[in-house]
């Protein structure tokens, strides 16, 4: 056996002691099962298969640890009144909110990271990655890294347009149609069932077919399909609240349903809302990279991780998990913002259960 | 029961009504195309004369409504039209084989993933908040998160690449045994698993949870009724109308939601072909597609209400 | 407490402590309370919510509800500490030796299975009885609590049943293994005084039959005095004081038991309709109404209401009292009918009435929570109507705004700027008092307006609103389904059932007999502080009548 599979053995199993020790359960509970997958996982496959166990341990911990000093790190920068919320973030959500600000950070300043342009030819196809590229060329030699980072302005900004459009289109509709009910309500109602009765990719799919595949129409129609998402919850959320008295009190006041909606129903209906926001964000985001790895999305040559996960596909065959980055980098950001949206469906809807 | 008959009655009529008018939505987009669809379809290059051959046999000449009708009774036939690529084959012959296999995958996937997907949502209720609850929380989250073909791809990595024990693609030769055929589509539909399982699971889990703050529920806590049966005999059969919903919504994404996987897996179902026909603008192919998609999408989201309607005891025991 | 020995003890609770979850940190709820019961004996549990009595309830069944932890003390039942206790040990005394009564029998029982299932679950687990046996047993129990067709009640779901018959069905649950103890959390609040009766009748004949002990936990003083052989009052999780019932009805000794007995004394001259040809300032007159697609709920409804007179509409749920006040204000246009104001006909919805018509009715809600929006301030709430209708701006609103409050006894300089969820439920109503004067009207609905608050802050409501009566010459109209209310506040009285008017005049007429049987009825299920009260009723009425009128 060698050195590292018995100092493996003895940190797992000395951890497992301490917390049982200090009566930390729920920890303990987690180190001590992870001894004993060792055990299995290492009769398996091996000193590599515990290898990769510790360095799978150690990402873990690394990202747990990133995850709580960005935490206090927003505390200690935020209002009190913030603050307070953010104590309340469990790790998950932290690391949400980390990720989330890596990814505007290399939106924004995309430009000024990238060593190379999005569409710039820097080498032979498939090059492998050297000092010069960190993750290798792809299949017209562009630098994977720097249209990675591209990436992340190109395909988040579109999926954020869209997801706004829908968002306010929806909500607006569904604030208006919960105030005003009667005939509006009801064909709004149907509307939502008639787009929402079309599987949303086949939609896209339609759609885009015939409009063709640019920036615009894809922003349009992706809005449209998932703004009667938006409509709905919006128009139960306002439909909750417009029950209220002090709505009752206000029409019979004389107040206009702008006032209503501005005054009594919006101030109280924001949380539902942000969180939906989050979801809504998440759906649109993997939509459009589904088009764009069917190849009907986002177009040549403007840097875009579905589009960058078709391209290079070929490469899985031989081992190469190069393709994956970008495939990882949508899915890490959608991760991100699930955790976030969790965790803030879980502030609003009260402490249920303990 | 005369109520319970009138409701289901009333919903199957909604159902059929939004069938209409979504196919009324399929059919005139297309007629949105700027231009001449059949110039659309041939190119700036077509010349005059074979446009002209293609409009004849689209039947482009007639108005829109007479060719809307004729499409939907042609549908309700099974007569699609025909593809508009040569050797413009009827629209039928080439979607019904390619459906067969869609279907099959779909089902394949469904019958591993709704029962365990219940079971383990129940599971996760009745140990929430322990360890194992937010371990599966956050496995759930990034599974739902994660594009289908980021997973594909991993599974193709691992089981096809890395550990050479099952095929990257998922060919279906015609002349092979079931048991051959599910070994052959184990990676797509394990894809297909893991996404819908995720999801299925945090909304049953969803579901019973909300019950629990039920009067009903502290009462048979205060009666002495165990946990688990608090949860398998108090909890569930009211949160089926919840369950069926989601998974109707599961089984309506296996269908239609396939496209991603069989492209990742270069699976000869529908989705491929929608690819394919959208992006050689096959318009008949597109529309028939469509139809076919919305309509079992329509159908399962039926069955659901359906179902939640017949599983509420206070309809299904009325005053 | 003579009538209980020593040796008989049951249930001894000790320097109990409870803390509650809320905003990060845990408060306590619980602040030290002993308790002490006796085989066979009823103790009362009385308070203002918030007391912590329901939450004492749930701790002698060694039950902690969510957000909610025992933190001190012991809970001994029988010789078994609860609070050391195991979960399975706990969850064996529940249901067989403890059982639990609780206030909404509708939302306690489970939807999805027929009663009698629910009833034999309890007996089947713990292997008292087999199914059938505990099925017989079942019909007997429901035969003792004169549930009607006994055989056959337990088969049907509970959805299927009145909301006064499933309490009685479900204190026939809590029986279904004999236990030596059971909790009744409020088991007739939810329901009408006239279907109260009979399960207060019903209650306490079985718990007498069985000898069973029994904690009884009530915010109604006259409904205790029925039940209890002693009563515990308790005040924010501390204990006041405790006595034999008729102890502590004759002789309370502590100021706040005093203030809780003397609470309904309240009364104001009665005044009657100016004879000088004054006109109504509102007249209902024969006006019918029905939801979008239902029944009709409102039958040719009329009367009127003089200006500075207060009109109290009465009846029970379903009676179409409120469903008045929602044909007044044009929220349901009525069907057939008007609705004067000061002999003007007003248009039958509100969207088409003018600014001044909406100006001079206003109304007050029974709930302050909901009546109040939790995001906009104090200020806001109040200064909204004030300058939406007289169109004031800057200093001159604020300064109506802190008229407003001195008018309704709030200090401006500590509300002005505060949100509704800051105040307390009484401070909560009082805002919803100043908003509609600001509004400078003539005549107010008041819906329920004291029901949802504690007796001493209901007092003192009725008192602001009969000072601002006098000082502005306001009429109110009073929907209630509190008779004391009636008593204290009311110049005439309105009695509604099934959505007609059954019978009205003057208070002091209304409340001489003879009159209307249901206004009888009504009148004599309301009940009193003298302990002996339901027997009497029960004896004047003869047992085979106490569900008739409230059973159907």
């Amino acid at each position: 056996m060698s050195t590292f599979v018995i100092g493996f053995y003895t940190i797992l199993i000395a951890a497992s002691a301490g917390l049982a020790y200090f009566k930390q359960d729920r920890w303990f509970m987690m180190i001590f099962s992870l001894t004993l997958i060792s055990f299995i996982t290492g009769i398996i496959g091996g000193a590599q298969a515990l290898r990769s166990i510790a360095i799978f341990v150690a990402l873990l911990a690394a990202a747990a640890g990133v995850s709580y000093t960005f935490k206090e790190f927003l505390i200690r920068i935020a209002s009190p009144n913030v603050a307070k919320e953010l104590r309340t973030a469990p790790l998950t959500a932290a690391f949400g909110m980390f990720v989330i600000f890596t990814y505007a950070i290399a939106g924004i300043f995309a430009p000024i990271i990238a060593p190379f342009g999005e569409a710039e030819v820097i080498s032979s196809a498939f090059a492998p990655a050297d000092a010069n590229m960190l993750l290798g060329a792809d299949q017209l030699g562009r630098d994977i890294f720097s249209r990675i980072i591209f990436g992340a302005r190109n395909s988040v900004g579109i999926a954020l347009m869209a997801t706004m459009l829908a968002f306010i289109s929806g909500a607006l509709a569904g604030l208006l149609a919960a105030v005003k009910g009667g005939w509006f309500d009801q064909l709004m109602g149907r509307l939502a069932d008639v787009i929402m009765s079309i599987p949303s990719l086949i939609f896209s799919l339609l759609m885009l077919s015939i409009f063709g595949t640019n920036m615009t129409v894809i922003v349009i129609v992706v809005a449209i399909i998932y703004s009667p998402r938006v409509f709905r919850l919006t128009r139960a959320v306002a439909g909750n609240i417009v029950v209220m008295d002090y709505v009752e009190a206000a029409k019979l006041r004389g107040e206009g349903d702008w006032y209503l909606v501005r005054r009594e129903i919006l101030p109280n209906s924001t949380a539902p809302l942000v969180a939906e926001f989050g979801l809504e964000f998440c759906f649109v985001f993997l939509l459009i990279a589904g088009l764009s790895f069917l190849g009907l999305g986002i177009q040549p040559p403007t840097a875009d991780w579905g589009s960058m996960v078709r391209e290079n596909a070929t490469l899985i065959s031989f081992g190469d998990i190069t393709p994956l980055i970008p495939a990882a980098a949508i899915a890490l950001l959608t991760v991100a913002v699930n955790f976030v949206v969790d965790w803030m469906l879980f502030r609003s809807s009260g402490l249920k259960e303990q | 029961m005369g109520d319970l008959l009138t409701l289901v009655a009333k919903r199957l009529g909604y159902g059929l009504l939004t069938l209409l008018v979504v196919s009324i939505l399929i059919f005139f987009a297309v007629e949105l195309l700027p231009g001449d669809t059949a110039q659309a379809i041939l190119g700036q290059s077509a010349t005059p004369d074979t446009v002209a051959a293609l409009r004849e046999e689209l039947g482009l000449n007639q108005p829109a409504y007479i060719r809307y009708f004729d499409w939907l009774f042609g549908a309700i036939r099974g007569d699609l039209g025909v593809s508009a690529i040569p050797p413009h084959q009827p629209v039928i012959s080439v979607i019904g084989p390619r459906f067969t296999h869609t279907l099959f995958l779909a089902a394949y996937a469904a019958v591993i993933a709704v029962p365990v997907a219940i079971s383990l949502g129940v599971i996760v209720a009745l140990l929430r908040n322990t360890v194992f609850d937010r371990v599966a929380n956050v496995l759930t989250l990034t599974s739902i998160s994660s594009p289908e073909f980021f997973l594909g791809y991993i599974l193709i990595l691992i089981f096809a690449v890395k550990i050479p024990i099952f095929p990257a693609l998922a060919t279906v030769p015609t002349d092979v045994s079931f048991g051959e055929l599910l070994y052959r589509t184990f990676l797509p539909a394990l894809t297909l698993v893991l996404v819908v399982t995720a999801h299925m699971m945090r909304m049953t889990r969803a579901a019973i949870i909300n019950l629990l703050a039920s009067p009903y529920i502290e009462m048979a806590r205060l009666k002495g009724v165990p946990p688990w049966k608090v949860i398998v005999k108090h909890a569930l059969p009211n949160a089926w109308a919840p369950i069926i919903n989601v998974v109707a919504l599961n089984l309506a994404y296996l269908v239609t939601g396939v496209v991603l996987v069989e492209v990742v897996f270069v699976y000869p179902g529908v989705g491929q072909l929608l690819v394919d026909a959208v992006s050689k603008r096959n318009f008949p192919v597109v529309q028939a597609v469509s139809l076919i998609f919305a309509a079992t999408f329509i159908l399962l989201n039926l069955a659901a209400d359906v179902g939640s309607i017949l599983t509420n005891p206070r309809l299904r025991h009325p005053k | 407490m003579s009538k209980f020995r020593k040796s008989d003890v049951l249930l001894d609770i000790k320097d109990l402590q409870i803390q509650g979850y809320s905003n990060e940190t845990w408060i306590d709820i619980i602040k030290g309370v002993d308790l002490t019961l006796h085989r066979g004996e009823v103790l009362g549990l009385i308070g203002e919510s918030g007391a912590g009595k329901s939450t004492i309830g749930a701790a002698a069944m060694g039950y902690a509800r969510d957000g909610t932890r025992i933190s001190g003390g012991t809970i001994e039942f029988d010789g078994i500490e609860l609070t050391t206790a195991t979960q399975s040990e706990k969850r064996a005394l529940r249901g067989s030796r403890i059982a639990y009564v609780a206030q909404s029998a509708a939302a306690s029982f489970n939807p999805a299975h027929k009663i009698i299932d629910q009833h034999t679950e309890a007996p089947v687990q713990y292997r008292l009885r087999k199914r059938l046996e505990a099925q017989e047993d079942a019909m007997e129990l429901y035969e003792r609590l004169r549930l009607p067709n006994p055989k056959e009640i337990g088969f049907r779901y509970p959805h299927q049943v009145s909301g006064g018959q499933l309490q009685r069905a479900m204190t026939a649950m809590a029986m279904s293994c004999r236990p030596d103890l059971i909790i009744f959390d409020e088991p007739t609040t939810a329901l009408d005084v006239t279907t109260q009766i009979e399960v207060l009748a019903a209650i306490r004949d079985i718990v007498d039959q069985f000898n069973t002990a029994a904690i009884y936990i009530t915010h109604d003083l006259a409904v205790v005095a029925q039940m209890a052989d002693t009563i515990k009052v308790l005040l924010r999780g501390e204990e006041v004081e405790q006595a034999s019932t008729e102890e502590m009805l004759e002789n309370p000794q502590e100021d706040y038991t005093k203030s809780l007995w003397a609470v309904r004394s309240f009364k104001r001259p009665q005044k009657s309709r100016p004879t000088d040809g004054t006109l109504p300032i509102i007249s209902v007159k024969n006006v019918d109404a029905a939801y979008p697609g239902g029944d009709k709920v409102l039958d040719d409804v009329s009367f009127d209401i003089y200006p500075g007179m207060t009109v109290a509409v009465v009846g029970e749920s379903g009676s179409g009292k409120s469903t008045v006040a929602r044909c007044i204000t044009g929220l349901l246009p009525p069907s057939a009918g008007e609705v004067l104001y000061n002999g003007d006909v007003l248009p039958p919805k509100y969207t088409s009435r003018t600014r001044d018509q909406l100006r001079q009715a206003q109304m007050i809600y029974q709930m302050a929570d909901t009546a109040l929006n939790p995001k906009v301030k104090i200020h806001e709430i109040i200064g909204r109507p004030a300058a939406f209708y007289s169109g004031l701006k800057g200093t001159a609103l604020k300064q109506r705004v802190d008229e407003l409050l001195d008018l309704i006894e709030l200090d401006p300089a500590l509300f002005y700027n505060r949100y509704p969820p800051e105040l307390s439920g009484g401070q909560k109503q009082r805002i919803g008092i100043a908003r509609a004067l600001a509004a400078e009207p003539d005549f107010i609905i008041c819906d329920e307006v004291t029901s949802a608050l504690d007796q001493l802050v209901a007092e003192g409501i009725l008192k602001l609103l009969d000072r601002l009566q006098k000082e502005l010459g306001l009429a109110y109209m009073f929907i209630t389904h509190d008779l004391a209310t009636v008593r204290s506040i009311a110049d005439e009285v309105v009695v509604m059932q099934y959505g007609k008017v059954v019978e009205q005049g003057p208070k002091d007429e209304m409340f001489k007999p003879p009159h209307h049987p249901y206004t009888d009825l009504l009148l004599s299920s309301v009940p009193e502080m003298d302990p002996n009260w339901l027997t009497t009723v029960l004896e004047e009425r003869g047992v085979d009548n106490i569900g008739e009128g409230a059973d159907v």
